[in-house]
């Protein structure tokens, strides 16, 4: 019995050492800002620059700020996923890129995610407790959005 | 036993990292029509009741009367169509029709006047097939544009609400904007059946949202059973 779980220890052990060799290129963009990011389209008040900062584009945009367990596997295969997901559905970085229709869309549901609390995920909050909005907070985002949505009229 | 407990504990980390692109890749075109071996019915006054012919409404004991598809979707009658339904423009190919789209998304919409998270996400999923056998390349320039302008936005509403099933609020977010962008469809390829522009005046905080519905009478898919008779008409189709 207690051989066995020896064994398994090991094994457990050596696969973790391998998984640490797959270590995917980084979610960075290395200070290149390109021209459809949102912050060359539309104004942001530094209210609401702060948030999209501190709890939107570690998954929504380019570039990443990793943390110091993102070298470690798994959690990066998981910060990975994450990552792309968010990418898939809303990457601030290339806004522009968007059909106004699309940005029109995606305008709308920043507002209402954030409204319901569904944005940021609560997993992320648990592990960026700054990435957590206020009320107020939640508001400037909103407000935010009601006023940007005019230029789509 | 402490080892045998932490050999587990990095194994299921090895799983959890090794699952994570279990993408499910369901195959949404098993929705495909099977061509039905009997002419369906539906009541008149409620087109979700369907039967055959000679049965009676549930809801209202009315003979089963309106011919339909498979689909729940009215079937014109031949011959005089020409002045209720908009002629699809003669530059239109007619391999190119909106008429799958339309359907599903009325299925999506009676669905959530039931507040029927699960069929919604099945009709959501096949408005994305649908969008998929469309080829906007076959178009004149100008609808081609206008196409491809919504499909794409379209694409992404209806892919949320496939993959939300048993999130009804999620859901209706973005039926109120597909149904912005089939409100647009409808305008470039036209109808091809009656339709009403329905508009309720609560959802969103009071800016309001539209829906789009082949019935006359006002079902609320925003609110469902919650105030299902509440909205009003805006104008037809």
């Amino acid at each position: 019995m207690k051989k066995l779980a020896r064994k398994i220890v090991i094994i457990g052990f050596v696969i973790f050492l391998l998984m640490q060799l797959y270590q995917p290129a980084r979610n960075k963009d290395n200070g290149q800002v390109l021209s459809s990011h949102i912050t060359k389209m539309h104004p942001l008040p530094d209210s609401v620059n702060v948030i999209f900062e501190s709890s939107c584009y570690d998954c929504h945009s380019n570039n990443t700020k990793y943390p110091w367990y993102s070298y470690i596997q798994p959690a990066r295969f998981i910060m990975e996923r994450h990552i792309r997901n968010g990418k898939k559905d809303l990457n601030f970085s290339e806004f522009g890129n968007y059909s106004r229709r699309q940005q029109e869309s995606k305008l709308k549901s920043i507002s209402k995610q954030v409204k319901s609390g569904d944005m940021p995920l609560a997993s992320y909050i648990f592990l960026h407790k700054n990435a957590k909005l206020t009320s107020r907070q939640k508001e400037a985002v909103i407000r935010w959005v009601d006023t940007t949505l005019k230029n789509y009229e | 036993m402490k080892s045998i407990f932490f050999a587990a504990l990095v194994m299921a980390f090895v799983f959890t990292a090794c699952n994570s692109n279990t993408d499910k890749s369901k195959d949404t075109k098993t929705e495909k029509e099977t061509t039905p071996t009997e002419q369906m019915y539906a009541c008149s006054m409620h087109p979700e009741v369907t039967g055959k012919k000679g049965d009676k409404c549930s809801k209202c004991g009315m003979e089963l009367s309106v011919p339909v598809d498979n689909t729940g979707t009215p079937i014109p009658p031949a011959g005089n169509n020409s002045d209720t339904t908009k002629p699809i423009s003669t530059v239109t190919p007619s391999s190119f029709s909106i008429k799958g789209i339309i359907s599903n998304y009325l299925k999506l919409k009676n669905a959530l006047t039931k507040d029927d998270s699960k069929t919604a996400a099945t009709a959501g999923e096949a408005i994305v097939a649908n969008l998929a056998t469309l080829d906007a390349n076959s178009l004149p320039a100008a609808q081609k544009k206008a196409f491809t302008d919504v499909a794409g936005d379209a694409k992404e509403h209806s892919e949320h609400i496939g993959a939300n099933s048993g999130k009804l609020d999620h859901q209706r977010e973005h039926f109120a904007m597909l149904s912005k962008d089939v409100n647009d469809l409808i305008k470039t390829f036209g109808a091809g059946q009656k339709l009403y522009l329905d508009f309720c005046p609560m959802y969103d905080d009071g800016k309001g949202a539209n829906w789009i519905s082949e019935t006359k009478e006002i079902k609320n898919p925003y609110y469902g059973s919650k105030m299902l008779t509440c909205g009003s008409v805006k104008k037809e189709l």
